[in-house]
Formats: C-alpha cells, structure tokens, sequence
C-alpha cells in the first residue's frame, strides 16, 4: 500500500511536470497526449496492481504482475533504441548527402 | 588518352597537403582535395597548389570525402580515379603500379598493399595484432581475400567507381569498397606499396569501430 502511494505521488509529480511543459510550450500536443496517457496507464496499473498480478498468473507467468510490467517496458525501450537508431542512421546519412552536395555545387 | 583523377581526402593536413599534391601532380591529369571541415589552414594551402578543391561545409568522414572526390572525378570524365591519402604516407611514384593493372586491362580495380613485399617502418603493434585481426575478420565475415584490409591507396577503373557508392562514411569504407568490390565480380589486383609511418595511426578501438560500422550497416540498409 505504502508502495503504492509513493509511486502515484512519484506519477503526480511527472504529471504536474508534463503540464508546465506544455504550458511553457516547450512540448507539441501530440507529445504532450502521448505522454499523459502513459502516465495515467501507468498510475492505472499501480492501482490495479493486484488484479495485474491475478492476471498475469492466469496466463500462465510466473513473475508477479510488477515483473511482468517490467520485461515489457524493457522489450518497448529495447524497441524504441531500435528504432532512434534508424532514424539516426537515416539523419547521419542526408547529413552526408547534404555536406556533399554543398561541396559539389559550383562557387560563383 | 586515359584521363587519371587523383581523389585527395584532406582533414588538417596544411603541413603536408601541398608537399603531396606536388609529388602527386606528374603523375596524374587531375587532382581533387576533399576538404573535410579542416580547422587548420588545410583549404587555403589546397588551393595555392591550383588543384580542384572541395569543402565539406561539416565533418563527414574519410568514407564521405572520398565518395564525394568520386563523384566530381566521374562527373569530369575521368576514366582512373585513385585515392591517395593526404598526409604523405604514400609514395606517388608508386602511382604508375597501381594504374598499370587498370590500363593493361587485367584489372577493374587495384589496392595497395603493405605485405607483398615492400619494406615499410609498420609499428609491431600493428603488424602482429591489429592487422592480423582484421584479415581474419575481413577474410571470414565480408568473404574479402586480400593481403590488406586497410589500405587507403586504391586505383578504380571509371565502371568501378560507378559501381562502388561509399557509403560508409568513417574509416569502414576501406572494407566496404573491398566487399563491394568483390560482391559486383570485379577483376581484383593487388599491388605492393610502400606506406611511411610519421604516427601510429588508427589504433585497435579504432578497429572495433569499423566493425561496429559494418555489422551496423549490414542491419540499417
């Protein structure tokens, strides 16, 4: 229980945080949704964490439900490095193109 | 008449760049330097010496200099482009081997090589450890059978440089064009060359990069 409190004040906080950021439009809409539902899932699953356990014993884990929890943001984060470093791959290389096309184009 | 392009990759080399283009020039028609976002003064001595110099506007990369030194060596007819380091490793005499397979017709492209035969000052480290390792790895992972995987000093014929796009941008482009090379069926030689170390150049971490650059290139096509 005492567990349980301490993470949805820890969420509250990043809520708050997440809230002055688009205040400050520091963050787009989007993005600021996105992260909002992630928080609210997250608080969801802190105060549902025992019907998550019960869950997760049907389907057959041996884990508790927090462990559970736990492998799938590691296999989302996993995913997500994946993915960033395309997209860095791909930024790297229009960087290239676009350095060599400078050097390329005729000086007047 | 056989036009030869010499592609000069230059990243602070105002020492020594325009003591290589005068060694160079006799030996070739034309001299592009690629300028990689040098601090030094390396652009305004590459343009005393009267070759085509070209800047990259931010540092890309040995692999990136080159393929843009091909590019504009194609695009101005070229039918021999060598690569030719910038900082005075190479000896340009030795230009007249590397082009011989090419003219002759034996040949489609030409590396230079450190261990057919020719005496060079190679820092034991290197000769013994960290070139072996490459072999190993060049022979058994990229299918590449040559004496030396690293060597910079290359001739390509014009249908081999229209072949062979770098597109590795960091030091993994001297086992890219060697794969490709092979993987596209081109009529390979290799050339004894003589390389003069001034440093001790790429170290083993650097040999970890390239191989990092490979496999991750292979993933990310």
């Amino acid at each position: 229980m005492l567990q349980q409190i301490i993470a949805l004040i820890i969420i509250f906080f990043f809520i708050l945080k997440l809230m002055s950021q688009k205040k400050k439009q520091e963050i787009s809409g989007n993005e600021f949704r996105i992260w909002l539902i992630f928080w609210l899932v997250a608080a969801l699953a802190v105060v549902f964490i025992k019907q998550i356990d019960y869950l997760v014993a049907r389907l057959g884990f041996s884990g508790s439900g927090i462990n559970f929890l736990i492998y799938l943001a590691v296999l989302a984060l996993f995913y997500m490095v994946f993915r960033v470093r395309l997209e860095l791959a791909k930024t790297d290389k229009h960087l290239t193109d676009l350095a060599r096309e400078m050097a390329l184009r005729p000086k007047k | 008449m056989v036009k030869i392009a010499c592609v000069i990759p230059a990243y602070n080399e105002a020492k020594n760049i325009v003591r290589v283009v005068d060694s160079v020039r006799p030996f070739v028609d034309e001299i592009i330097i690629v300028d990689d976002c040098s601090s030094d003064e390396t652009v305004v001595c590459a343009r005393t010496t009267g070759a085509l110099v070209l800047q990259h506007p931010i540092n890309r990369g040995q692999g990136a200099a080159l393929e843009t030194g091909n590019t504009l060596a194609l695009a101005r007819g070229a039918d021999i482009i060598i690569h030719f380091d910038g900082d005075g490793q190479f000896l340009a005499a030795e230009i007249k081997d590397m082009v011989e397979p090419i003219i002759s017709g034996r040949a489609d492209i030409v590396f230079g090589s450190r261990f057919l035969g020719k005496k060079t000052n190679f820092p034991a480290f290197k000769r013994y450890i960290i070139y072996p390792l490459a072999k190993i790895f060049t022979r058994f992972l990229l299918g590449v059978k040559l004496s030396d995987p690293q060597n910079g000093f290359r001739a390509f014929s014009r249908q081999a440089a229209e072949l062979i796009r770098i597109e590795n941008r960091g030091m993994a482009h001297a086992s890219e064009i060697q794969t490709k090379a092979f993987r596209n069926g081109l009529r390979v030689a290799e050339v004894p060359i003589t390389v003069i170390y001034h440093h001790f150049g790429q170290r083993l971490s650097g040999g970890f990069k390239i191989v990092r650059d490979l496999l991750i290139s292979k993933i990310i096509k």
